[in-house]
C-alpha cells in the first residue's frame, strides 16, 4: 500500500490544502487510524492494571506494617523488590519456584508441541483413518479443566503418602508407587503436556493446512530429497506456527495454578504460580506483584525472541487468491498402527478423564472409585436430608439454569465482541506490520495473558466502580464480566486475527482499492469473509476459555450473574465432589455441543482452522 | 530495542507516579469514620446509635427492606437461604459463599471503592478481620440486644464471634486401638512420624494458619512441654527464635505431607482398612465425617501442652449497607433464637422442624467441633469433649503483626 515517495511540494502545515491532504493520506492508512484507536483503548484497560501492579510493588502495603511498623501505607520502597530478589527469602519465594516453572515449562512445551505437531501432520497430511473422528475428538482436553487430568492420576497412582483410599496402581498390584510417579515433577509434566498439546496441535494444521503441495512439489522438480524438502520448505513455512505454538503454550504453563497446586502440594514442590497465589492469598500484594511483574518480563522477553526469530521475515503468505492443492502422503504400511496409535492416546485424553468425572457424580462416597452402589441422585435426586446435607441433585438446583444460561450469554458475546476486535487489531498490525505502532499494538494486546487474573479481577473492582473516563460506572453489570473476559481473552484472539490477516496477501485488497472500493467493503467483502475460518476458531476458542474462567470474574460475580463455573466452585468448597463432578461434566457437554454446532454450521471448520500467527 | 523498553519503563513509572498520589490520599481518608457514614449509622442505628433497641421495630424495618446480602467464608450459611426465606418470606437472602480469602478480598475492594453491597460480612481469620477491616470501619461491630446477656464480653467485642471452631489432632483409632499414639506433641517430630503427620496447607488455609500461629504466640508453654519431654531444655536452630518456630520448623524437617483439601486429610488419618495412616491436625469439625462416611478417626483429647487451637469465625454489618435492619434480624438468626435455652431438646435432623425452629442459624453448625459463643444452647451429641480439652486462643494483634513473618518462615523452611 505505501507507493513510492515522490516529491511532493512543500505547503504551509496550517494550509487548507495541506490539511486536506494530510486527511486524503490518512484516509488512505485505515490501519493507522484503527491502530491507533486499538492502542487507546488497549492502553486504558490493560495499562491501568499493569501501572497498579507496578505502583503496588513500589510502594508500602498494609500488610508491610508487620515488618515496618513506622512506613506509611502508599509510600514509594524498594522494600517488595529487596525481599524478593536478594533478601533471605529470595530461594524460597523466587529462585526454586521459578526453576521448577521453568523446567516443567520446558518440557511441557517440548511434550507437548511434539506431540500436537506430529498429531496436526498425521491428521492434516496423511491418509490415516478416521480424520474427521480424530480431528473433533483430539481438541476435547481443551475444553476440560485442566485439572481433571490431575485428579484422575492422583486415583490411578497415589500412594499412601496421602493415606485414604487406596489408588487403582495400588489396589491392582500391591505396590506402592513412588513419591516421584506418584506427585511433583513428572505427573505434573505429563498431565499439563496431554492438556496444552491442544495448542500446538490447534496452530500447527492450521499452518499445515495452508502449505500449498507445489512449493514442496516445485523443491521435488528443483532436485531436492524428501528430506531437504521438508528441511527446506515445509518447515519453515511452519516455523511461525511452531515459534507461536511454544510462545502460547510456555507462556501458559508459566502461569498455571490447578495443576501444580493439586499434584506438588503433598511433596511441597512449589510453582511460580503457586507461590504468587499464596502471596495473594495472604494479602500480600507487593510480594505477589514483583513476582507477577517478574513472569510479565519473562514473557515478554520470550515473546520478543520468538519474534526476533520469526517476525522479521517477512512473507509468510500462503492465501494469495492463485492456485493451492493439497496432496495426501500415504502412510503405506503404517496407516493403521497409526491409526491405533491415535487412538489410544484418544481414549487416554478425552474418554478416560470423562469417565473418572461421570464416575466422580454417580459415587456415594468421594475418592471411593468402586461399582458399588452407583446412584444417579447427585444428578436427578430430590432432596434428602441423609445425603449431602439436604442438597438436591444438581438438576434440582435452583440456580442451575440461570447459571447454565449466563454461562452461554457470557461466552457467546465474548466471542463475539473478541472475534471482531481480534480481527481488527490483527488488521492495524500486520497492515502497519513493521511500525512503532504496530509492535506495540501486538505487545499491549498480548498483555493480559500473563497477568494472574485474579489480580485482574480485582484491579477492575476498583477501575470501574465509579464513571472512569467515557466508560460508566460498571460495577456490578453484565458489561463488567464481558468487558474483564475481552480483555483476558485478547492475546488469542488477536493472535487469530493477525495469524489470519497475515495469510491474506495484500494484492488482494490494492486489487480492490485500484477498483475504488473503500475501506469497509474491503473489509466486508474480502478481508472477513477471507478469514472467516481463523476467524470462527478463535471465536470458538475465546467462547471454550470464557465458559471454563473463573478466577478472573469470581469477584465481579453477583449472585444474578452466576455461571457455571460459580458452582462448580461452591460445590467444590463444600466439598461436594459428585455435585462438582456432575456440573463439571455438563459444563464440558455443553462446550462440546456448542462446538459440533459450530462445525455443522459452519461446515466442518470448528476449531481445527485455528491458524498461526 | 533497548531505547524503546526503557521509554516504555519511563511511561511506567509516570503513570505508577501518578496512581500512588492518587491512592495514598484515599488511605488517609479512611481512618475516622467518615460523614457519609456517621449519617448512615444514625439512621440505621448502629455503632454508638444503638441503644435501647426496639426488636419489633428492627423486624418491621428489615421487612420493609426486603432483602439482605451475606458475604461469607463458610458453604454452611448457604443451607440457609429456605429456613430463613420460610421464615421471613418478605426478606430475600442472598448468599456470596466466596471462601475466607475472597470475602476478605471482596469486601475490602468494594470498600475501597465506595461499593456498599454487602450487609452482613461472616468470615475468619482473625487479624485480617480485626485489623484489615473493623479498624478501618469497613465493618462495624453489632450485638443484638436481646444476647449480650448470653454471650460472654470476649467473644461480642471487639467483634461478634458466629462460632467458634478449632484444629484438633485426629488419629485412627484402627491402628492405634489400645491407646493414643502421643502423650506430648514434640513426638511428632521423632523419626517414627516422619512422613506421617498431614496438614491444611496453612499458606492458603487460613484456620491452619491461626493453628500454627497459636504454638508460636504459647512458645513458652511449648519449651516448657519440651522440658517435660525430653527432660532437657529445647536447643533452638538457627535462626529460630522460640520454641513454637521451633516445632514447625522441625515438623516440616519431619516431612510434614501437606493437604489442598480438609476432607481428604480427614480421609487420610479416618480411613478404614489402612496399613499406615496419617496422623492429621485437621479441623475438629470433619469428626462428623465418622458417622456420615464411617472414618475411624479419633481426637487427641488430651496431650500436652494443648489439645486444641481454637479459630473463632466473627459476623459483622458492612459500612454502610444498604439492608441495615434486615441485617440486624439476620444477625440474630445466625446466633440462634432466644428460645433456646440449655433445657432445650434438640434432635436429628436438626434442619428440620422443631431443632431448626430453637437452633435456627446455629442448626449447620451444630456438632462437636463448632461451638456457638452463647453459654446457653445445649450441648450436641458428642459435644463433652470441648470443654474438657485444653484450647489456646490467638490474639488477632499478634495474627496481624507477627503473621506476615510467620508466613516468611514457613515459606523458608518448607522449601528446605
Amino acid at each position: 500500500m505505501a507507493l513510492p515517495q515522490t516529491d511532493r511540494p512543500r505547503l504551509p502545515v496550517f494550509s487548507a490544502r495541506n490539511i486536506s491532504y494530510q486527511f486524503y493520506r490518512l484516509r488512505n492508512r485505515p490501519e493507522l487510524i484503527l491502530g491507533v484507536l486499538c492502542l487507546a483503548v488497549l492502553g486504558l484497560l490493560v495499562l491501568v492494571p499493569l501501572f497498579e501492579i507496578i505502583h503496588d510493588s513500589l510502594t508500602y502495603q498494609s500488610y508491610d506494617k508487620a515488618y515496618r511498623p513506622d512506613a506509611e501505607v502508599g509510600g514509594f520502597t524498594l522494600f517488595h523488590l529487596e525481599r524478593v530478589f536478594t533478601g533471605p527469602l529470595s530461594y524460597a519465594l523466587l529462585i526454586k519456584p521459578l526453576l521448577n516453572s521453568i523446567g516443567i515449562g520446558f518440557f511441557v512445551t517440548a511434550i507437548g508441541v511434539s506431540v500436537g505437531a506430529g498429531l496436526a501432520w498425521l491428521l492434516v497430511r496423511t491418509n490415516i483413518h478416521f480424520k474427521g473422528t480424530f480431528g473433533a475428538l483430539i481438541v476435547i482436553p481443551y475444553m476440560m479443566p485442566s485439572w481433571v487430568l490431575a485428579l484422575a492420576w492422583l486415583s490411578l497412582f497415589k500412594n499412601d503418602r496421602i493415606g485414604g483410599t487406596e489408588g487403582m496402581f495400588t489396589s491392582l498390584f500391591g505396590v506402592q508407587p513412588p513419591d516421584w510417579v506418584s506427585y511433583g515433577f513428572l505427573p505434573i509434566v505429563i498431565c499439563l503436556a496431554l492438556h496444552y498439546y491442544v495448542y500446538g496441535y490447534l496452530l500447527m494444521s492450521g499452518a499445515l493446512a495452508t502449505v500449498d503441495s507445489e512449493l514442496e512439489e516445485a523443491g521435488a522438480i528443483c532436485g531436492m530429497n524428501r528430506r531437504q524438502r521438508l528441511w527446506r520448505i515445509t518447515v519453515p513455512l511452519l516455523m511461525p506456527a511452531l515459534g507461536s505454538a511454544i510462545v502460547l503454550t510456555f507462556i501458559r504453563i508459566l502461569g498455571t495454578f490447578g495443576t501444580p497446586a493439586l499434584l506438588g502440594l503433598p511433596v511441597r514442590f512449589f510453582t511460580f504460580s503457586t507461590q504468587i497465589y499464596a502471596s495473594l492469598n495472604a494479602r500480600n500484594s507487593g510480594d505477589a506483584y514483583v513476582l507477577a511483574l517478574v513472569l510479565i518480563v519473562m514473557a515478554i522477553t520470550f515473546i520478543w525472541i520468538n519474534s526476533r526469530i520469526i517476525g522479521i521475515r517477512k512473507s509468510f503468505v500462503t492465501l494469495t487468491g492463485k492456485g493451492f492443492r493439497q496432496n495426501e502422503i500415504g502412510l503405506g504400511m503404517w496407516r493403521w498402527p497409526a491409526t491405533i496409535g491415535v487412538s489410544i492416546f484418544v481414549v487416554i485424553t478425552v474418554f478416560m478423564p470423562m469417565l473418572i468425572l461421570l464416575w466422580e457424580s454417580l459415587i456415594i462416597t468421594p475418592g471411593e472409585y468402586t461399582f458399588e452402589g452407583l446412584t444417579a441422585h447427585f444428578w436427578f435426586g430430590e432432596s434428602d436430608p441423609d445425603i449431602a446435607y439436604g442438597e438436591p441433585g444438581i438438576i434440582h438446583s435452583p440456580g442451575i439454569l440461570t447459571a447454565l444460561w449466563n454461562s452461554i450469554k457470557l461466552g457467546v458475546s465474548a466471542a463475539v465482541v473478541n472475534g471482531f476486535v481480534g480481527l481488527m487489531i490483527g488488521y492495524a498490525a500486520v497492515r502497519g506490520r513493521g511500525s512503532l505502532l504496530s509492535k506495540w499494538l501486538e505487545g499491549v494486546a498480548f498483555a493480559p495473558y500473563i497477568f494472574p487474573s485474579i489480580a485482574l479481577g480485582a484491579i477492575y473492582i476498583g477501575m470501574f466502580s465509579t464513571p472512569f473516563g467515557p466508560i460508566p460506572a460498571l460495577y456490578g453489570t453484565f458489561a463488567i464480566l464481558l468487558l474483564i473476559t475481552v480483555v483476558k481473552n485478547l492475546p488469542f484472539t488477536s493472535r487469530t486475527g493477525i495469524a489470519a490477516m497475515l495469510q491474506i496477501d495484500k494484492s488482494l485488497e490494492e486489487t480492490a482499492r485500484v477498483q475504488g472500493i473503500g475501506w469497509f467493503r474491503r473489509m466486508v467483502q474480502i478481508i472477513i469473509p477471507m478469514s472467516t475460518s481463523g476467524l470462527i476458531s478463535g471465536m470458538l476458542l475465546t467462547f471454550i476459555t470464557t465458559m471454563r474462567e473463573l478466577s478472573l470474574i469470581i469477584l465481579l460475580l453477583s449472585p444474578t450473574n452466576m455461571v457455571l463455573t460459580g458452582l462448580i466452585f461452591n460445590y467444590n468448597e463444600q466439598d461436594m465432589t459428585q455435585h462438582s463432578g456432575a456440573v463439571t461434566l455438563l459444563l464440558v457437554m455443553v462446550i462440546i455441543g456448542m462446538n459440533l454446532v459450530v462445525r455443522v454450521l459452519s461446515g466442518g471448520k470448528g476449531l481445527s482452522g485455528l491458524k498461526s500467527g | 530495542m533497548n531505547i524503546r523498553f526503557s521509554r516504555l519503563a519511563a511511561t511506567l513509572a509516570v503513570g505508577a507516579v501518578a496512581i500512588s498520589g492518587f491512592t495514598a490520599l484515599q488511605t488517609q481518608a479512611a481512618m475516622k469514620p467518615s460523614a457519609e457514614m456517621e449519617a448512615w449509622l444514625k439512621t440505621a442505628k448502629l455503632g454508638v446509635y444503638n441503644k435501647d433497641e426496639n426488636w419489633a421495630e428492627v423486624v418491621a424495618n428489615a421487612k420493609r427492606e426486603g432483602e439482605v446480602v451475606v458475604y461469607t467464608s463458610s458453604g454452611r450459611i448457604a443451607k440457609l437461604v429456605q429456613p430463613f426465606n420460610a421464615l421471613y418470606p418478605e426478606i430475600k437472602l442472598t448468599v456470596h459463599d466466596l471462601g475466607s480469602v475472597k470475602s476478605v478480598e471482596k469486601t475490602i475492594r468494594e470498600q475501597d471503592a465506595s461499593i456498599f453491597n454487602a450487609d452482613i460480612v461472616t468470615t475468619g481469620n482473625s487479624g485480617q478481620v480485626i485489623h484489615g477491616m473493623v479498624n478501618k470501619n469497613y465493618l462495624v461491630n453489632y450485638v443484638p440486644q436481646a444476647y449480650r446477656d448470653r454471650i460472654p464480653e470476649e467473644s461480642r467485642e471487639p467483634l461478634l464471634v458466629r462460632v467458634n471452631e478449632a484444629m484438633v489432632i485426629f488419629y485412627n483409632t484402627e491402628a492405634y486401638p489400645s491407646a493414643a499414639p502421643i502423650k506430648n506433641l514434640w513426638e511428632l517430630t521423632e523419626a517414627k512420624y516422619e512422613g506421617r503427620v498431614g496438614m491444611k496447607n496453612p499458606m492458603s488455609s487460613g484456620s491452619t494458619f491461626m493453628g500454627v500461629m497459636t504454638l508460636i504466640q504459647n512458645h513458652e508453654e511449648m519449651a516448657a512441654a519440651y522440658q517435660r519431654y525430653a527432660g532437657k531444655p529445647i536447643k533452638l536452630g538457627e535462626g529460630i527464635t522460640n520454641a513454637g518456630q521451633e516445632f514447625w520448623a522441625r515438623m516440616l524437617a519431619n516431612d510434614l505431607v501437606i493437604f489442598k483439601s480438609g476432607s481428604k486429610l480427614a480421609g487420610a488419618s479416618g480411613k478404614k482398612g489402612q496399613k499406615k495412616p496419617l496422623i492429621a491436625f485437621a479441623n475438629m469439625t470433619y469428626i462428623a465425617r465418622n458417622e456420615s462416611k464411617g472414618y475411624v478417626n479419633k481426637i487427641l483429647a488430651d496431650v500436652d501442652p494443648v489439645a486444641k487451637l481454637v479459630y473463632p469465625t466473627f459476623t459483622a454489618i458492612a459500612r454502610q449497607a444498604p439492608h441495615p435492619n434486615a441485617a440486624k434480624l439476620f444477625t440474630a438468626y445466625l446466633l440462634g433464637s432466644t428460645n433456646l435455652s440449655k433445657a432445650s431438646d434438640i434432635k436429628k435432623p436438626y434442619m428440620k422442624g422443631t431443632s431448626l425452629d430453637l437452633l435456627q442459624g446455629l442448626a449447620p453448625y451444630y456438632d462437636p467441633g463448632s461451638v456457638s459463643p452463647r453459654d446457653d444452647v445445649p450441648l450436641p451429641a458428642g459435644g463433652e469433649i470441648w470443654a474438657a480439652m485444653k484450647g489456646w486462643n490467638v490474639d488477632p494483634d499478634f495474627m496481624w503483626n507477627e503473621g506476615p513473618k510467620m508466613r516468611d518462615f514457613w515459606t523458608v523452611h518448607s522449601s528446605k
